[in-house]
């Protein structure tokens, strides 16, 4: 149903002949110069005539190099507002669990690049393209590898799902429709704009529920399939759960997920006995931990 | 020195380890006390949803509980940190049926640092140097196999999770044998 109508939009944009806005200038990307420039922030971007290359690359469910560039700029913005931990021993080790973590994805044509963020706030982030950050604030609370093996693993699986793709993906089809059709669908230049001013911001904006559910399940999957503990993302909630809500290092956390004791639930109901046999050391003794 | 380590690091695997938040949690949901951390394993004594318990140790996907007199073990995911009725992201909050109390005494402060909002994160700055920092953190797939095999973790196949049909509806192991 949803399809049809899909399909149906489709039709109109590609027979419309109307003007659109080009891919790169919703992504707020421009083609690389010198490959360290930063794009322009979204001013008003001018209407340009359909693209259909542009739009072809849109509707593609997966664009490596698409997704490479989104996330590199999500990514850079995201190291501006909080630089990496001055360790280089912190980030290796890190680098070291997230990779044989994420190679049990099976997405290896991803390029995993894993950080430890300067800040006291608790949360973990991913940027399209196999970019995956965890806070200081976060790391601290961590009591051994599996655990932190799950919470990488939950970010690699919104690496893996496609999930910032989505959403941005979806606000530029939006527009683009919108745009395409003659029609103005209330508010669209907004969503895109608040979408896309700036990449980091895709970071403050809430998933899907399902997503995040699902990120729980699949990081869960690939710690165990990393030969770990498979408990440890969900002894990770547990410690987040027993915080008091209100404590304002995880205000984008909450902002941004369900409770973790709604994900702890959701988890419950998903695994029953399926683990039970599954068993895996946390390597606690080689958690590498900050002075 | 490295065998020492491998020592370390098999006694912390024998030994119950005891999550951080520990001491007091309370039941999510109907248990079943088990004499062992196995489903098979021999009940000692039926927990209603909200029972308090104090959790001494885990094992694998179970948490050892005390309540009363009796010790025994419930799944892990069954049991959430604090007490039934106690201020803090329960599951109580999450059916809307606790209203949220602020508890000045608990907020940790950290005032003065500045956390990550959505507003840092809508005026950051595109850092290249610390992008091109993190790119040389980046490890190949083979370091990160030889790093697995240094504690003896191989890969293992194991099936994703299905999506639960009914999210929060129905018991989700009260009931198992």
């Amino acid at each position: 149903m949803k399809a049809r109508i899909f399909l149906l939009l489709l039709a109109a944009v590609l027979s419309s002949g109307a003007r659109a806005y080009d891919l790169g200038d919703f992504l707020g990307i421009k083609p690389p110069k010198n490959g360290t420039e930063r794009p322009a922030t979204a001013g008003e971007p001018a209407p340009k005539p359909l693209n259909l290359d542009a739009l072809t690359t849109l509707l593609a469910a997966r664009a490596p190099g698409e997704e490479a560039r989104v996330g590199r700029q999500v990514a850079g913005d995201l190291l501006g507002a909080a630089p990496l931990v001055p360790d280089p021993r912190l980030q290796a080790y890190v680098n070291r669990v997230g990779r044989w973590v994420a190679l049990q994805s099976g997405d290896n044509a991803v390029k995993w690049r894993f950080g430890v963020l300067d800040t006291p706030d608790i949360n973990a982030f991913s940027a399209p393209g196999g970019y995956v950050f965890i806070t200081l604030g976060l790391y601290r609370m961590l009591d051994n590898e599996a655990e932190l093996a799950g919470v990488l693993g939950h970010e690699i699986a919104h690496v893996t799902q496609h999930d910032h793709m989505k959403i941005l993906q979806q606000s530029t089809l939006i527009s683009a429709l919108g745009q395409a059709m003659g029609r103005q669908i209330k508010g669209s230049d907004q969503v895109a704009q608040n979408l896309l001013g700036n990449g980091a911001e895709i970071l403050a904006r809430k998933l899907d529920k399902d997503a995040e559910f699902r990120a729980d399940r699949l990081g869960m999957v690939y710690a165990a399939r990393a030969g770990y503990d498979p408990w440890g993302l969900p002894l990770v909630l547990q410690k987040l759960a027993a915080l008091p809500a209100n404590d304002s290092r995880m205000a984008l956390l909450f902002k941004t997920h369900p409770s973790p004791a709604e994900r702890l639930d959701a988890l419950s109901q998903a695994i029953g006995s399926r683990f039970d046999q599954l068993g895996g050391p946390d390597l606690a003794s080689r958690f590498y931990r900050i002075k | 020195m490295k065998h020492w380590a491998r020592t370390a690091a098999i006694l912390t695997g024998l030994v119950l380890s005891v999550p951080v938040w520990a001491a007091q949690g309370s039941l999510l949901r109907a248990e079943n006390l088990r004499a062992a951390p196995a489903a098979n394993a021999a009940i000692v004594v039926e927990l209603a949803q909200g029972t308090a318990v104090d959790v001494v140790g885990r094992q694998g996907g179970w948490m050892k509980v005390r309540s009363g007199t009796k010790t025994g073990w419930v799944r892990l995911l069954s049991v959430r940190p604090g007490r039934a009725g106690e201020r803090g992201v329960g599951l109580g909050e999450v059916a809307g049926l606790v209203a949220r109390r602020p508890d000045a005494s608990r907020v940790v402060s950290v005032a003065g640092v500045r956390g990550l909002s959505e507003e840092s994160l809508k005026t950051a700055k595109f850092n290249v140097r610390q992008l091109e920092k993190l790119d040389s953190y980046a490890v190949s797939a083979e370091a990160a196999r030889a790093f697995a095999a240094e504690q003896g973790l191989h890969a293992r196949q194991v099936a994703q999770l299905p999506a639960p049909s009914t999210p929060n509806g129905g018991p989700a192991w009260g009931t198992e044998p």
